[in-house]
């Protein structure tokens, strides 16, 4: 069994504190994906787990040892890095079979994993080349064969399509998520994209500023998040914010300010000073049925959809709308909105989510 | 309205034109300058060595003959020139190995981020900055028979009085010599080598970590064939500098004794200004001028497959 489980893990840099007091278990087999805006401090979560970095408190668990002071070779982990991080004197051959070579492993063993390993990656025919005449994402797989080689307890990847283009980062996402279902390790994956922390993990650990936000799968971050942070964070375009009219009328959220404000009667929550809304969750509506009109300001036409950014007097963000791509509009005309209220969250002053009644 | 009269530039086009004109005067006149200097002081003494090579011409008189390819039929039949030969091969391999691998064994030592580093780092660095006239002179100090320091320490060490005359001897004097050219040379190497090593990504040693290598696997593995392009530049600098290696040879030997420590270098010039046999001097300066541009085509070959492994 291979699971990893952290225990009030934290680091400090000088005087910045990098990693505050993290807990976190994840099971054997599972896929989990640290997610996070740049310098939160997921990169240097795994590296504590690798034991690249040493804590500055707290335990690491893999496979139920405690590996908190360990060498990374002796921790039973195998790290994809984002570039990739081949030997360029070496040839593909070489670098998969390099760990097996330090261990002093028989010629014929060698030989035999590294063929397992490049069979399985479907990089059979680059063994005798350097890392020089391969591409981006034939590079990475290599560096995946090199991790996979030595048979480890946890597989870690810190942001390891981040070099590659976007065609190319969805084929290999595909072959990452292809490769967890047949090794059925764990598997700890660093990102910013939340994309693909979306489509490959069994469950996503939102990390800000050194803190866990929330721990949970994809879905149920997306539909419930816990606070405006994760709300922001995941799902693309970002959930819409509006601040809430603190002086607007009783059993009725106002939203926006002054004349312009939004009634959304009886829709009510206590203590709240914010509310989110996906734009997938904004609909065009009648003049009659709609909850306010907005001016379409950009329309970005995607094919299977289009996302309209809407103006609106109460606030000074856009708001944005996803649509069928079939509705004809133009920029510069007056729509009326409607909120699907069901789907409203609110927030209170901390940004925490209010249960609705 | 007033109108741009067919077959007229526009303002901007004759703007960019005269910006062009200026910059390609200023380019020739910048470009005429180095060339100037170096077909004075190099092009020119290189033709003239190989115009005198066929000549008797004694450094001295305005008249001479020339005599065909009798200087170089001579070489080979000089046993000085041979016994030079092996020397300057010696004296290349040595002053290539040592400068090279003490270079690399000090920038890796300090690399490691030993305790005081920084300060080393500049130490080792000093003697570069010395010329080989005064590097030759604190040398020949140490390496003085009655009160050097060399056979002061040796003495203090047995605890009986050590008397050995280092350079005098013909066992010692070119090994004592290479090791003075070394003393001065590692700095350089160490500096190029701890460039190279800044240059190794930090996450390919990482790897290294993960897979369990040892710090010797690192070496071995890793670091030296990642050192390669640096490994190239320094053993370019050796040869070139072996080759040129002439005045701390003047300062600590010259040449001697009995011609142990002659190089093809110090060969030529005794030939050429003690002997006054100007045209056979040039004909050694020829060879050792083919032998310098074979060097340099090898190292340029080697260079370009290096670029092609590591860009």
């Amino acid at each position: 069994m291979a699971d990893l489980r952290l225990e009030n893990v934290s680091k400090r840099f000088g005087d910045v504190q990098v990693i505050n007091g993290v807990d976190f278990a994840a099971k054997h087999g599972e896929f989990v994906v640290f997610v996070g805006p740049s310098g939160c401090g997921k990169s240097t979560l795994l590296r504590l787990i690798t034991g690249l970095e040493e804590t500055g408190g707290g335990r690491i668990f893999i496979g139920g040892a405690d590996v908190t002071g360990m060498k990374p070779s002796k921790r039973g982990v195998a790290m994809v890095f984002q570039s990739y991080a081949l030997f360029p004197h070496m040839t593909v051959e070489d670098n998969i079979g390099f760990g097996l070579r330090l261990a002093k492993l028989p010629k014929e063993e060698i030989g035999r994993r590294v063929a397992e390993a490049a069979r399985i990656l479907q990089i059979e025919d680059l063994l005798e080349r350097k890392p020089r005449q391969l591409s981006g994402g034939q590079r990475q797989r290599v560096a995946i064969g090199r991790s996979i080689i030595r048979d480890p307890k946890v597989f870690l990847f810190d942001e390891p399509l981040s070099n590659l283009d976007a065609a190319l980062r969805v084929q290999m996402r595909l072959e990452i998520a292809r490769l967890h279902k047949r090794l059925g390790a764990t598997m700890i994956y660093v990102t910013h994209d939340q994309t693909e922390a979306m489509t490959l993990a069994d469950r996503i650990v939102v990390i800000n500023r050194g803190r866990i936000e929330q721990v949970g799968s994809p879905i149920d971050l997306y539909d419930h998040p816990a606070n405006r942070f994760v709300s922001g964070f995941i799902g693309s375009p970002a959930m819409n914010f509006i601040d809430v009219n603190e002086h607007g009328p009783e059993n009725c959220t106002s939203l926006g300010a002054g004349s312009a404000s939004i009634e959304l009667d009886g829709c009510q929550v206590a203590g709240a000073t914010a509310i989110g809304i996906r734009p997938e969750h904004l609909e065009l509506a009648g003049p009659e049925e709609g909850d306010f009109p907005a001016t379409v300001e950009i329309i970005e036409k995607l094919g299977a959809e289009s996302l309209v950014y809407l103006q609106f007097d109460g606030s000074d963000l856009p708001l944005t709308m996803r649509t069928s791509p079939e509705h004809p509009l133009c920029a510069g005309e007056t729509v009326h909105v409607r909120f699907n209220k069901d789907r409203i969250h609110f927030f209170d002053r901390d940004g925490k989510i209010l249960n609705r009644p | 309205m007033k109108g741009v009269r067919a077959g007229s530039r526009s303002p901007i086009f004759c703007g960019a034109r005269r910006m062009e004109q200026s910059n390609r005067f200023w380019r020739t006149v910048l470009l005429a300058a180095p060339v100037a200097v170096f077909t004075v002081f190099v092009i020119w003494p290189l033709l003239s060595s190989f115009h005198y090579s066929f000549t008797n011409w004694n450094g001295f008189n305005r008249e001479f003959d020339y005599v065909g390819f009798s200087n170089y039929a001579k070489i080979v039949t000089d046993k000085l020139f041979l016994n030079a030969a092996i020397n300057t091969v010696i004296w290349m391999v040595a002053a290539i190995l040592l400068p090279t691998l003490l270079g690399l064994g000090l920038a890796l030592l300090i690399d490691s981020r030993v305790p005081g580093g920084t300060m080393f780092k500049s130490i080792f660095y000093l003697p570069i900055c010395l010329s080989a006239v005064v590097v030759g002179q604190i040398w020949v100090w140490i390496y003085q028979p009655d009160w050097g320091l060399l056979n002061t320490v040796i003495g203090l060490v047995s605890g009986e009085e050590f008397r050995y005359p280092w350079l005098a001897k013909p066992d010692t004097a070119l090994g004592s010599v290479i090791i003075a050219w070394a003393w001065q040379q590692t700095g350089l190497s160490m500096v190029i080598y701890l460039a190279g090593l800044t240059s190794i990504p930090e996450d390919l040693i990482e790897v290294c970590e993960i897979e369990g290598a040892t710090a010797w696997q690192r070496i071995r593995m890793l670091i030296i064939p990642l050192l390669t392009p640096a490994t190239v530049v320094v053993i370019a600098l050796s040869v070139i500098n072996s080759l040129k290696g002439f005045d701390i040879l003047y300062i600590m030997t010259g040449g001697g004794p009995f011609h142990s420590s002659d190089t093809l270098a110090m060969h030529m010039y005794n030939e050429s200004f003690k002997k006054y046999l100007m045209g056979y001097g040039s004909a050694i300066s020829v060879v050792l001028f083919l032998i310098a541009l074979t060097i340099i085509r090898i190292y340029f070959r080697q260079l370009r497959r290096v670029d092609e492994i590591y860009g």
